[in-house]
């Protein structure tokens, strides 16, 4: 029965990577490098093309219901770049009607008037890298623009009707104090948004920041009351929370994201992409492009790793996605999403009830207000090797 | 038996007892050059490592005298360790001499005292030898005047050898064939040959070294081990040359070995008397006793699926070392485990890494408590080794703590510190005696003071020089209390610790920050309390967490996210669970960490 269940495909997503940037912010962990002398466009895009047509089989005639463009900074790419990119996609395969289709853009590297250009090659809508509103913490972050970039993208942004955008936000910077973290909110709020990520700094291995940490970090007790106080003012102004650390206003979700986050599928190209995807017979791959972009660019297409998702990874990887969102999931995801029983991660399901970390609302399976803030300690149950242990042996 | 030689090397741990037992092997042919491998004697790794001898294991050699004779010298090889002493006492017994090896550089250690008394009491002769004599810094002259000061024998002719170099080892077998006396004994009296050491062998059981002191030991013959009064056949004589050599009898005055067919270590203890069951002796010999451990540890295993694997290397352990006691210990924060009781801190610490390394077990000790003597207000009397099983303080009369002698050697210039140390230890000063280059001084302290941190305390506060030496005096009425630790309310009852009154606030305290300290910050606020009684002595507080969440997490690599949280949940594995609370493994060693200001 399960396995029939599966055979129905789940939402298909496409994700584009463009890998480099300006100058790389010493606490990315993306896969950016910096740009060194002029874009090697018609090479890369030549590569999308080989990978996205090698993958295609995979998920030929299944509907699209978003495209994520993101780096890097893809607004290094003109817009006639990124509109060649989306008639590829959308020559190959079926488009639903209200098809999302973002381009994350940095503040400084988007020329006044080029929005309506990219809104024009298909673009609906726009994520920006705000992070902060006060000069001295984006320097300490290593940004290259300045807040004037950022009023002055969000204006245009309104102007050619891309209002649909988001701004990406956050706290616990260097230096900052309690005050400083609600300037910038309010600021980005100002802007009108229709979407706001707000995090907070995480110091991420491998990253400049973690090896030799920017003085002045707010400690954890300072960071939690900012983010707190953050929330209370982002519901004040009308932005739900639906994920750990996205809000938004009513129907303006990213349908992109939502779709990672509820398990779906998607297809990872560019260098260094992820991919999901769920083949006929409901078996669950993951792929990953080669890293660096002369390398993807030499093999685009035999560069592409493929790996098959045990069965026993599933309920962690479901639960790391998952239990992110507020709303958390109905049983009926699970089953849906990876074709195995609910049975198989009741028991986990119930224990962290238990715990008080999750809860059953209806018939959705959420975290608690605790849950939330310990989601890693809630995720990290579901890890494989855990089964044996909720399950009784029978 | 004119021409039997029985002695012991009495030395300090790193003077060079092993070294000279070698070269005396080499010397008499014992082995071969090509069989020669450094440090025949200390046979186990874990002794060769640390440089002590734990069971004793001897060697009969033939040495051809300049006399024209050809001598039979018994080494009878003894533990070189404090805990070791009754041990130590029963090797000697069976001794008619002792070479006293010092260091030539460093000079009488407490230890060689201590065990060089013993050999005086029981009546050997005892010559002294400098080691070492080949090092730059030997010293002889004045090492001479400290064994004339410190042990009080005649030390102007000691000799000076260097076991390294085989500098005068020839004459050191001459003096000893010389000066040490042939045993007596009488080849025809009823027989009693006195047990040294036994241990056990895969294959055939216990194998016990004895001395024989009266009357022959022979093949085939039915003998009795006096205190069990167990009857066995003897199936097999001989003598360590160090290779095994079969004989069809010892006779009076030799040493050897003997398998009867015991199947357990307690089946021949150290120190009793075997003799034969017709026409035995009526009297076994003297100075028999059965070990008693003094300290006591709960030993839990770390992973609770290893408590058999556990049970079963601790019953292995046990069939050599008949010192070691245990009985299955339940704890509610630890699970599953053992009470194991040692004869002191060293054998706890070989014990433990035997477990450890021998049998690749992840233990967890909770801190090693004394015996304490209970009276009850019913008049009973307990013997607590277990503080969380000491009875309410209203049904206690009078509650007694063990007590030592203990002789401590110091050089002048330490002994202020040493004096200080000793009476913050709450110990008793009996005697201190000014001998040229040494103090010593004899004290009694609370074993439980001893048992905390003396060792270390004592090494550190005359930077190494210190040298102690203990044995059990009495127990004596002290006004003690337990100090339990309250878990978010929880008593932990492998934290529970019984303290002298006079300590227990700022002990209280003390224990309770390192805790703070040392349980991580978790979902809720913990309280971490210190309690006697129903009495709150000292509290304090982990704040709660604040959040454990990725902030990011998209459709990009997922396995950098499950690396972090299984690192997360590895930590967290590692500690044990009280109540809700994840309290780390060194907490429950925290208790050892305080009080040493």
């Amino acid at each position: 029965m399960a396995r029939e269940l599966a055979l129905i495909p789940p939402p298909l997503a496409l994700y584009v990577h463009f890998p480099w940037c300006v100058s790389k912010c010493p606490y990315c962990d993306f896969n950016s490098f910096t740009l060194h002398g002029a874009l090697p466009s018609g090479t890369y895009l030549d590569a999308l093309r080989a990978d996205f047509e090698a993958q295609l089989p995979t998920v030929q005639g299944r509907p699209v219901v978003s495209v994520f463009m993101g780096g890097g900074t893809p607004s290094l790419f003109t817009p006639d770049d990124i509109g060649q990119v989306l008639q590829m996609l959308r020559a190959a395969l079926p488009f639903a009607a209200d098809a999302e289709v973002t381009l994350e853009a940095n503040p400084a590297t988007v020329e006044r008037g080029r929005f309506a250009e990219y809104r024009s090659a298909g673009v609906n809508r726009v994520s920006l890298g705000a992070q902060s509103f006060d000069p001295v913490v984006l320097k300490a972050l290593g940004r290259i623009h300045v807040p004037a970039d950022v009023h002055r993208a969000a204006q245009e942004l309104h102007a050619c009707g891309l209002d649909n955008f988001n701004l990406d936000v956050m706290f616990a910077l260097p230096g900052q104090q309690r005050e400083g973290a609600l300037a910038d909110l309010r600021e980005a709020l100002a802007l009108q948004p229709a979407h706001l990520s707000h995090y907070q700094l995480t110091l991420e291995p491998g990253t400049p920041f973690a090896a030799l940490p920017p003085p002045a970090l707010p400690d954890d007790d300072l960071a939690w009351e900012m983010q707190q106080e953050c929330h209370a003012v982002l519901a004040a102004q009308g932005f739900g929370q639906y994920e750990v650390s996205g809000f938004a206003r009513a129907g303006r979700q990213c349908v992109h994201n939502l779709n990672y986050w509820q398990f779906g599928d998607y297809l990872g190209l560019g260098a260094g992409a992820h991919g999901k995807v769920t083949d006929a017979a409901g078996v669950i791959y993951r792929t990953t492009q080669l890293r660096e972009p002369r390398r993807y660019q030499a093999k685009p297409v035999e560069g592409l790793q493929r790996r098959r998702v045990p069965a026993d990874d599933l309920p962690f990887e479901f639960a790391l996605n998952a239990l992110r969102l507020v709303a958390g999931f109905e049983p009926a995801l699970w089953v849906g999403r990876t074709g195995l029983d609910l049975q198989q991660i009741l028991p986990l399901l119930q224990k962290q009830q238990a715990r008080g970390l999750l809860e059953l609302v209806g018939d959705r399976w959420r975290a608690t207000e605790q849950g939330q803030r310990f989601l890693n300690d809630v995720i990290a149950s579901f890890l494989p090797g855990e089964i044996s242990q909720a399950t009784p042996v029978v | 038996m004119h021409l039997i030689r029985n002695f012991s090397i009495i030395a300090h741990v790193d003077h060079g007892k092993s070294t000279l037992a070698d070269r005396l092997i080499q010397m008499c042919g014992g082995l071969a050059d090509r069989e020669m491998q450094a440090q025949v004697l200390d046979s186990m790794d874990l002794e060769r490592e640390r440089g002590i001898t734990i069971k004793a294991q001897s060697v009969t050699l033939f040495y051809a005298a300049r006399d024209g004779q050809r001598y039979q010298l018994n080494l009878i090889d003894t533990p070189g360790h404090v805990d070791f002493s009754y041990e130590v006492s029963r090797s000697l017994a069976a001794c008619d001499g002792a070479l006293l090896v010092v260091d030539a550089a460093q000079g009488v250690e407490a230890q060689s005292v201590a065990n060089c008394y013993t050999a005086l009491e029981q009546g050997l002769e005892v010559l002294p030898v400098l080691n070492k004599i080949d090092l730059p810094s030997a010293d002889p002259d004045k090492v001479i005047k400290e064994i004339e000061e410190i042990i009080g024998i005649d030390a102007q002719e000691a000799l000076r050898v260097s076991a390294k170099t085989g500098e005068n080892v020839d004459e050191l077998l001459e003096e000893l064939v010389k000066r040490i006396p042939a045993p007596k004994g009488d080849p025809a009296a009823p027989l009693q040959a006195l047990i040294i050491d036994s241990w056990f062998d895969n294959y055939v059981g216990v194998v016990s070294l004895v001395r024989v002191v009266n009357g022959t030991l022979r093949v085939g013959e039915k003998v009795r081990i006096m205190s069990t009064g167990r009857s066995h056949a003897i199936d097999k004589l001989g003598r360590f040359t160090p290779k095994s050599v079969s004989l069809t009898h010892l006779a009076a005055g030799e040493v050897g070995f003997v398998i009867a067919g015991i199947k357990e270590i307690d089946g021949a203890p150290v120190g009793d008397t075997i003799t034969t069951e017709s026409h035995g002796s009526a009297d076994p010999l003297p100075g028999f006793k059965q070990v008693q451990p003094r300290v006591f540890a709960g030993v839990f295993p770390v992973n609770s699926e290893d408590y058999e694997a556990f049970r079963d290397a601790l019953a292995k352990l046990r069939l050599n070392d008949s010192a070691l006691h245990y009985e299955p210990e339940v704890s509610t924060a630890l699970g599953f485990g053992f009470r194991i009781g040692f004869l002191g801190l060293l054998h706890m610490d070989i014990v433990q890494e035997r477990l450890e390394r021998e049998y690749e077990l992840e233990l967890i000790t909770s801190a090693p408590t004394v015996v304490y003597e209970v009276v009850c207000t019913d008049g009973k009397l307990l013997h607590i080794d277990n503080p969380s099983e000491l009875p309410a303080s209203n049904l206690v009369d009078e509650l007694r703590e063990p007590i030592i002698t203990a002789n401590i050697l110091v050089p002048p210039e330490h002994v202020g510190a040493v004096l200080q140390l000793c009476s913050e230890k709450r110990g008793v000063q009996k005697k201190m005696l000014y001998l040229g280059t040494q103090v010593s001084l004899q004290y009694q302290l609370p074993l439980a003071e001893v048992v905390l941190d003396f060792f270390d305390r004592l090494k550190s506060s005359s930077r190494g020089y210190a040298s102690f030496d203990y044995e059990f005096s009495h127990f004596q009425p002290a006004p003690l209390s337990k100090l339990d630790i309250l878990i978010n309310g929880d008593k932990v009852d492998a934290l529970s610790i019984i303290v002298h009154r006079d300590d227990a606030y700022h002990r209280g305290r003390e224990l309770v920050d390192k805790m703070q300290e040392l349980i991580p910050r978790q979902m809720f606020e913990v309280a971490v309390q210190a309690a006697i009684g129903s009495a709150i002595v000292a509290r304090a507080t982990v704040k709660a967490l604040r959040k454990n969440v990725l902030a990011k997490c998209y459709g990009g690599d997922l396995s950098r996210k499950r690396k972090l949280l299984e690192k997360q949940k590895e930590g967290k594995k590692r500690m044990k669970q009280v109540g809700s609370v994840e309290i780390p493994q060194e907490a429950f060693l925290a208790v050892l960490q305080v009080g040493r200001k």
